[in-house]
């Protein structure tokens, strides 16, 4: 199973794309549970703040998409978790329906 | 910082309407309730003073360095002359929890911490431009306190506008640095709140972009007014500064040239377009707000360059009589919104004036030519 998240909007309008092989990890049982409590088919629409991030969190067969302030509970941990255990990758905008995942990224993020 | 323009190497062609000697007596005037004309009088006499006369002078007009020891005393400026800024800066101290902690409030002092006298400076630079260029008090010109927030997240790589109050990161050092460094951003932020209370452009697809636009036009005024920059001297970038110096960028936009602001190895190529053909469909970003406004951004400061002297006393009019119009509706397209752009150009300044001119072919030079009403 794999799970992306994908950060774009913000003032900068830069594109961030992580990504985890969730069989590969250590404690894929914790992610597997985690995954089971995201709420994939609550996420309520709201108004978009400006240069806020925008979240799209795809984990076959679910996808959402989240305002930056919708990430809370395990929401929140998802993507933290996601975030901790992989580097980002910039990725050039998704055009049209392509929902922009699963393309060729550039270049990996600067080491941290 | 400085209100003096260094004198422009192409100085205004076309004749001033205003005699001279009557611009002096305005800009030279103290009573309040010239307060703006007096402003534009003394932008407008520094525009068309010419190079000689500087020279001949040898010192700039004496009403310059009057204004500029005015602003420096104005904490003990008399109240009641015009609006004033009301500002109070928080600290979210790293945290993403807001408002965060008050920490400076209208008239008080520098406090040390960088970033909170940036915003303070910044909400003040973008409030007078606001209240002296477009006579309007605030973000709802009704006074509303400017509230903004610094220090906000851990490492937070943005700034953004909640609805009541700008919100900035410090940056992850790496690649970003305090988004406070820029004015063009303060003033970005600032101007989103204005277009909620005004044109309420909704933040999706082109009518988002616009919003974005809009936001970069008044930003970029905002650094240029400060600085009194004129159309030609100016860089019209936005977020110059916020980039370290790893990253091979110059800003994180370019409204002149999009797609030029920045090309990194980690950040890739400015995405931006500079043609409508070239319009980026896309389901993030709410639609490539932030992708898409280059292409009006192209055609303002095309426009402003080709009038010269200072683009908020032309271009930026038009642009504000239009976001104050109420004639946008909140899902206004480009070809809409240069409609409307070009409507408001031809009633401020007659349909064959230069001003009209230029911005119709700013537009027409992007893809999004207005054809002349029947």
């Amino acid at each position: 199973m794999d799970v992306f998240v994908s950060r774009s909007g913000g003032l900068a309008g830069l594109r961030l794309v992580w990504h985890v092989h969730v069989d590969e990890q250590p404690d894929r049982d914790d992610w597997y549970l985690l995954i089971r409590q995201v709420p994939w088919e609550q996420v309520p629409p709201v108004p978009p703040e400006p240069d806020r991030y925008v979240y799209r969190i795809r984990c076959e067969p679910h996808e959402a998409t989240l305002a930056e302030r919708q990430l809370t509970g395990p929401w929140r941990r998802l993507v933290d978790r996601v975030q901790e255990t992989s580097e980002p990758e910039r990725a050039r905008p998704a055009n049209g329906s392509d929902r922009g995942l699963k393309r060729p990224a550039t270049p990996p993020g600067r080491d941290a | 910082m400085t209100r003096m323009p260094r004198p422009s190497p192409h100085p205004s062609r076309h004749a001033a309407i205003v005699p001279p000697y009557l611009l002096a007596r305005i800009a030279a005037s103290d009573d309040p309730r010239f307060d703006v004309a007096a402003d534009a009088a003394r932008r407008s006499l520094v525009r068309d003073w010419s190079m000689l006369e500087w020279r001949i002078t040898g010192e700039p007009p004496t009403f310059v360095i009057h204004d500029h020891a005015a602003r420096d005393e104005r904490p003990a400026a008399a109240p009641g002359t015009g609006p004033r800024p009301d500002r109070r800066i928080s600290d979210a101290e790293n945290d993403d929890v807001l408002p965060g902690r008050l920490v400076r409030r209208e008239g008080q002092p520098d406090t040390g911490d960088r970033a909170v006298d940036e915003a303070y400076d910044g909400l003040g630079d973008t409030f007078e431009m606001f209240a002296r260029v477009f006579a309007r008090d605030s973000i709802d010109d009704a006074g509303m306190p400017l509230e903004a927030t610094v220090h906000f997240g851990d490492h937070y790589d943005n700034a953004f506008w909640d609805g009541e109050r700008m919100v900035f990161g410090d940056g992850d050092g790496e690649i970003f640095r305090s988004f406070t460094s820029s004015l063009s951003v303060v003033g970005h932020e600032l101007a989103h709140g204005v277009t909620e209370r005004t044109a309420r452009l909704r933040y999706q697809g082109q009518s988002g972009a616009l919003n974005e636009h809009v936001s970069d036009v008044f930003g970029a005024l905002v650094e240029q007014y400060s600085m009194g920059q004129d159309a030609e001297s100016a860089t019209w970038l936005i977020g110059e500064g916020v980039f370290t110096d790893a990253v091979e960028g110059r800003a994180i936009r370019s409204m002149i040239e999009p797609g030029t602001a920045y090309d990194d190895d980690v950040l890739g190529r400015d995405p931006q377009p500079a043609h409508f053909d070239r319009y980026i469909d896309t389901d993030e970003d709410n639609g490539g707000v932030h992708l898409n406004s280059g292409i009006p951004n192209r055609a303002f400061a095309l426009a402003a360059v080709e009038l010269g002297g200072f683009a908020w006393e032309h271009a930026g009019r038009v642009w504000y009589d239009v976001l104050t119009s109420g004639r946008l509706r909140p899902t206004s397209d480009f070809r809409a919104f240069a409609s409307e752009i070009v409507r408001a150009a031809n009633d401020r300044y007659g349909a064959t004036s230069r001003e009209a001119r230029a911005i119709a072919a700013g537009w027409a030079e992007v893809g999004l030519g207005v054809p002349p009403a029947p």
